[in-house]
């Protein structure tokens, strides 16, 4: 079963624990795919699907769709153009903070620069 | 460290407290009639959009990259106010005081001096949040101020062209120091929750499609017409502030029609007249603070004339729309009063 597959179904049977609209029947309906092909997806015996569905499932279970994405192997789209416009300074900057504990990296602001006046 | 968060300038001093935080958003509002009346608060209707200067060095003059900092678009037709919000300190549940200094073309807003570093007491040039929740113009007089309003830098109508006989700055400075700590933690010491907050700003979106064509990028703030509003004292001791830890920015006020040229996006709509405002039963506001000591104004600043004033002494027509209004509609805040007492309507 894949890492994405097993997070996947977790996050289905908690949301059905309360809600009978999260079975794999009704959540493919919703999402626009077949419930056989979720299944096998859940069951890691497909590999994820498109970054659309992703975002679908994303926004139906209440999770990260950045977060979803990476466990599918996958960067979104809207962040490859992102990193493509700039690639160089991108590539540079995410290599040097690979290492950089998570309070680090969020205390990198963008400052309202002053200058002379 | 000053960031750029929704269209809000966000000042925060990690190093003084982790919770010292206070926002400053600029919003917009319909000029008031400068027509010798004194006339209530006007409404927020939304904050003006707010960039970096860098983002568009292609497109900005040289100073404005010189001095750094962020700018926004204004139309001549509408005006300014400044909303000061610090941040609560969990525990406290007391809001971080800053002393907030303001002033258009570097000339202080509140002294009517040239800009001077620090924060000076004899004649006060700061506010203090969160004493003062807002600043909408001038202070020229005990209880009264001049409305901010956009003109065209180098026209003449500018205070800081008023007061210096140049137009060599225009825009917005800014300067916050925050409260010591320890001043702050012996002050307020940690209690439980009481407190509210009031809110002048409206999610209407207003429209008005009267235009004006003026040739320069750069726009001042000019004193429009006669609001009240108490500036008060600062309530503290000189030495409860952390002189030494201050941020300050500076705001470039960009002519709206220029704006979209320079970032690509649309500035708002220009906001109402104060007829249409006022014609609709929308609300204006008063705000008062029983218990602060207020200040008295500066005479440099009363000794401005106003934008209607100067433009009937030029033979300029600088205010397409200008007629007097009466509103009926009056929200009024007194500090300090419980909660269902904030609103108090005029009848």
């Amino acid at each position: 079963m894949s890492e994405f597959g097993s997070f996947l179904r977790e996050c289905r049977e908690a949301k059905r624990a309360s809600n009978r609209q999260f079975s794999v029947r009704q959540l493919a309906a919703r999402i626009g795919v077949e419930p056989s092909y979720l299944s096998k997806v859940e069951r890691g015996q497909q590999p994820p699907p498109s970054e659309a569905t992703i975002k679908a499932l994303a926004a139906e279970l209440e999770q990260d769709p950045d977060v979803l994405l990476a466990m599918a192997g996958k960067v979104s789209s809207e962040l490859q153009a992102i990193i493509r416009q700039r690639p160089k300074l991108f590539a540079e900057l995410i290599h040097q903070l690979k290492d950089m504990p998570d309070h680090a990296v969020l205390r990198l602001v963008r400052e309202v620069r002053d200058g002379d006046w | 460290m000053i960031e750029l968060m929704n269209d809000q300038l966000v000042f925060t001093f990690p190093e003084i407290h982790p919770d010292a935080r206070l926002s400053i958003e600029f919003q917009r509002t319909l000029r008031i009639p400068d027509d010798g009346k004194t006339y209530s608060l006007p409404p927020g209707l939304g904050r003006f959009p707010l960039q970096h200067v860098d983002d568009f060095a292609a497109d900005v003059p040289s100073a404005w990259l010189q001095r750094g900092g962020a700018m926004l678009p204004m139309y001549q037709a509408e005006a300014m106010w400044l909303n000061f919000n610090s941040t609560s300190v969990p525990g406290h549940w007391r809001p971080y005081p800053f002393a907030i200094k303001i002033a258009t073309g570097k000339q202080c807003a509140v002294s009517g001096n040239a800009w001077a570093s620090g924060m000076n007491r004899s004649p006060q040039d700061y506010l203090v949040a969160p004493t003062q929740p807002w600043l909408d113009g001038f202070v020229v007089k005990k209880g009264t101020i001049r409305q901010f309003v956009a003109m065209p830098l180098g026209s003449g109508y500018t205070a800081e062209e008023q007061l210096t006989g140049n137009a060599e700055h225009g825009g917005l400075q800014i300067a916050v120091c925050p409260m010591k700590r320890r001043v702050f933690e012996q002050r307020f010491p940690k209690r439980a929750k009481t407190r509210s907050r009031v809110s002048r700003s409206l999610d209407c979106m207003m429209t008005l499609c009267d235009a004006e064509a003026t040739a320069g990028m750069d726009m001042g703030l000019a004193p429009g017409g006669s609001m009240r509003q108490e500036i008060y004292d600062d309530p503290f001791d000189n030495a409860d502030w952390e002189m030494n830890t201050n941020s300050r920015c500076f705001v470039h006020l960009c002519n709206s029609l220029v704006w979209s040229s320079v970032t690509g996006s649309n500035p708002p709509h220009p906001a109402p007249t104060a007829k249409q405002y006022t014609k609709a039963g929308l609300p204006w506001f008063d705000y008062y603070d029983e218990k602060a000591s207020i200040n008295t104004g500066s005479s440099k600043l009363d000794g401005m004339k106003s934008v209607a004033q100067l433009s009937g002494e030029k033979g300029d027509v600088v205010l397409p729309e200008n007629q007097s209004v009466s509103p009926e509609n009056l929200v009024v805040y007194r500090k300090g009063l419980g909660k269902h007492e904030l609103r108090e309507g005029a009848f």
